[in-house]
């Protein structure tokens, strides 16, 4: 019973981080069919933006830090969708995951400028600092805030895809682009928008992880090879796809650590591999036409 | 993981400088060749280590000792009338970068002496370009014993407990507390490491070490995060839940203090005794957050080791970066004074000469005398093993170990001996 509770707060909780990093990929592909790699920047810069804010104070400025993380991101993609990305709408595949690489590339030794080559860490807000106990086994509380975002997140982006102006345009923007152009709407812009909005997502994913590892240079590759698994699992393009994904991963994680401790890390390779031989395209994606 | 990054010389400020500077003006003066003993000029010694990524801060720690070494050397008139100056590069952490490194520093910048990397798998790789070149290596991080065994070489020392003495050492500690009866037996043993053969050796060495010393154990769990794990929370739910008596985890740097941290909220330290390396970093890191009673074992702990050198050279690593020298740090420090001990004592630069007034030679430096021993150039130096306090130190302001619990596990009861490491050496 005890390491049930654990198993399952530590499976959520992974994947609730991995959904939302996942999340704000797998919304730029779909709208724009850009694999974006300097998605890992985002993420590490939402983090770095955290120690900053929060120095070795903790309180109050934990919330602060989360936002401004999340908003330095954003920034970091908007700066990076007018400069790069909007030049590379028609160009190949190749092209862009290349000019996105280099974009990784350039943010990691910038940040290393601004933020040095050591380690950094911060601690959770004193109020999620302890654990709780859930039928006999004592889970720390910023778990449970973790999975809590992670639900939030995925409630917003769902709203905002099937109630909204923004989220009905967006759908009609990648099914045909020239009719909503005509209709007059500003097809860069909405670009922009929701580039910034992947950019916010993994600004807002690396945030969130800061109380929870220590923040390094190199987290950027690692977060983009992780999330790759989970959206290249759940369907390039399906926010759906990227929480199941998300969960698939966090699941064979724990089950890895807990019965074959020694294959862990190959399980979640082997779980992508299983995926992909049997649905190309992903559990909730759809075949590229 | 490889990133790419830049070549990026740095060159020591202070004394240095202004040699350099004179040299310029003059102009005909440029590196000495090795060999050269006449008065005046400069000589160069390389550091090419891990200058980016997760490891970057024990390689930034190292040149921060080599490069106040030297400053001090130059202080003192530098080495056989000639100034130092140090060029440094980042390594990466890959083997292919590090040796591109160590070449262009013995090739273009001429360097009398190297000092090393972070990973052991570089440190190999630069051993053999060493051997090839004729340049004294001096390794004071990366402590594979296999650099000192199978590839041995008779240019290359290793300043530094190797990769057999550490986890020997934190079972003997183990040992007393078990025999004092803090601790006991079977142990419910649980290792957390990460997947990779540092990793892998690491807990290996120490089951071994547990059987050599006769600590009645049982493993409950064990896990092997893999190095680029963005989140560990499910290795350590499945740790936890094996509710193991004792936990050797052989992380290091900011992977063991997320490690500490994600695990305090669960209870575990109050039930678990963990043994790690948790270095002056994690614990200036983790501040009141250190796991009061963990067990640590370090290479160099300045405020353990009780050598008035070595504390006076904490006040001046203090003085000169605001910060306390991690283990890093001294061990970095001791090796260019053992490089300068053989170039004083040879009379010359010559690598051949330095090396073998390095062997077997009895050197004073801040950490005391040390012997570099004859057969595989390894220092016979301790490890020293502790227990995490749980209040603040006054000097530092964050807990350092528990006053009197420091142990340094002598070179005699965790080393090798010189039988068994020829019988390595091919």
């Amino acid at each position: 019973m005890h390491s049930l509770v654990l198993d399952i707060a530590g499976t959520l909780s992974a994947a609730a981080n991995l959904f939302v990093v996942a999340a704000g990929l797998t919304l730029v592909f779909g709208a724009m069919r850009i694999i974006n790699m300097a998605h890992g920047s985002f993420y590490m810069y939402g983090a770095f933006a955290v120690t900053t804010v929060l120095g070795v104070g903790a309180g109050w400025r934990f919330w602060l830090a989360l936002l401004a993380g999340a908003v330095v991101a954003a920034v970091a993609g908007l700066t990076v969708e007018v400069t790069v990305i909007r030049r590379l709408y028609d160009a190949e595949h190749l092209t862009q995951l290349l000019a996105t690489y280099a974009v990784l590339l350039i943010f990691a030794d910038i940040g290393q400028r601004i933020w040095g080559t050591g380690y950094r860490t911060v601690n959770p807000p004193p109020v999620l600092a302890s654990g709780i106990s859930i039928a006999g086994g004592q889970v720390p509380r910023y778990q449970l805030f973790v999975i809590g975002v992670g639900a939030a997140v995925g409630l917003a982006l769902w709203l905002m895809l099937a109630r909204t102006r923004f989220g009905w345009l967006l759908r009609a923007a990648v099914q045909d682009p020239e009719s909503v152009a005509t209709g007059g709407t500003n097809l860069a812009w909405l670009r922009t928008g929701v580039f910034v909005i992947g950019a916010f997502l993994a600004g807002l994913g690396g945030a969130l992880i800061a109380p929870m590892q220590s923040i390094a240079p190199g987290m950027d590759v690692s977060i983009i090879v992780s999330v790759f698994i989970v959206v290249t699992i759940g369907g390039l393009g399906s926010v759906a796809g990227a929480a199941l994904g998300a969960l698939l991963i966090g699941l064979a994680q724990t089950l890895g650590a807990e019965f074959f401790a020694s294959w862990a890390a190959s399980l979640i390779y082997l779980t992508m591999i299983v995926v992909l031989a049997i649905r190309p395209w992903g559990l909730l994606g759809v075949p590229e036409r | 993981m490889s990133h790419c990054q830049p070549v990026r010389p740095r060159h020591w400020a202070l004394a240095t400088l202004a040699a350099a500077a004179a040299c310029t003006l003059i102009a005909a003066c440029g590196n000495s060749s090795a060999g050269s003993a006449s008065s005046g000029g400069t000589v160069t010694v390389g550091e090419s280590t891990t200058l980016s990524g997760s490891i970057a801060e024990l390689g930034e720690s190292g040149l921060q000792g080599v490069e106040l070494a030297v400053a001090d050397l130059n202080s003192h008139g530098g080495l056989l009338g000639k100034k130092i100056k140090v060029v440094s590069a980042d390594d990466a952490a890959t083997p292919a970068t590090g040796a591109a490194n160590a070449k262009n520093m013995i090739l273009q910048d001429h360097v009398v002496a190297l000092f090393g990397p972070v990973s052991s798998a570089v440190a190999a790789a630069e051993e053999q370009l060493a051997g090839q070149y004729k340049v004294p290596i001096f390794f004071h991080t990366s402590n594979d014993i296999s650099l000192m065994g199978a590839n041995f070489n008779p240019y290359a020392f290793q300043v530094v407990p190797n990769t057999d003495m550490e986890p020997r050492a934190a079972a003997l500690y183990l040992d007393s507390e078990v025999k004092a009866g803090k601790i006991k037996t079977p142990l419910a043993l649980g290792t957390f490491a990460p997947n990779y053969s540092f990793g892998q050796d690491s807990v290996a060495g120490f089951i071994q070490a547990l059987k050599y010393y006769n600590v009645p154990f049982k493993i409950v769990s064990q896990q092997w995060p893999s190095l680029e794990a963005t989140n560990i929370s499910p290795n350590l739910s499945a740790l936890i839940a094996a509710k193991p008596s004792v936990v050797y985890n052989a992380q290091f740097g900011g992977d063991l203090v997320t490690f500490v941290k994600q695990a305090t909220p669960f209870g575990f330290f109050k039930k678990t005794t963990m043994l790690s390396m948790l270095n002056t970093a994690e614990l200036a890191a983790l501040g009141s957050q250190a796991p009061a009673g963990s067990i640590a074992y370090d290479r160099a702990p300045w405020f353990a080791m009780n050598e008035p050198g070595v504390t006076a050279f904490a006040s001046e690593y203090h003085a000169t970066y605001h910060q306390w020298p991690d283990t890093w740090a001294v061990l970095a420090y001791t090796s260019v004074q053992v490089w300068a001990y053989g170039v004083k004592h040879a009379g010359t630069f010559d690598a051949g000469k330095v090396s073998a007034a390095i062997a077997g030679a009895a050197i004073p430096t801040i950490r005391g005398t040390i012997t570099i021993r004859a057969c595989d150039h390894q220092a016979e130096i301790p490890e020293y093993v502790g227990t995490v306090a749980s209040s603040p130190s006054s000097q530092t302001g964050f807990p350092l170990w528990t006053p009197g619990s420091a142990f340094a596990a002598p070179f005699s009861k965790i080393g090798l001996s010189c039988a068994q490491m020829k019988a390595m050496q091919k």
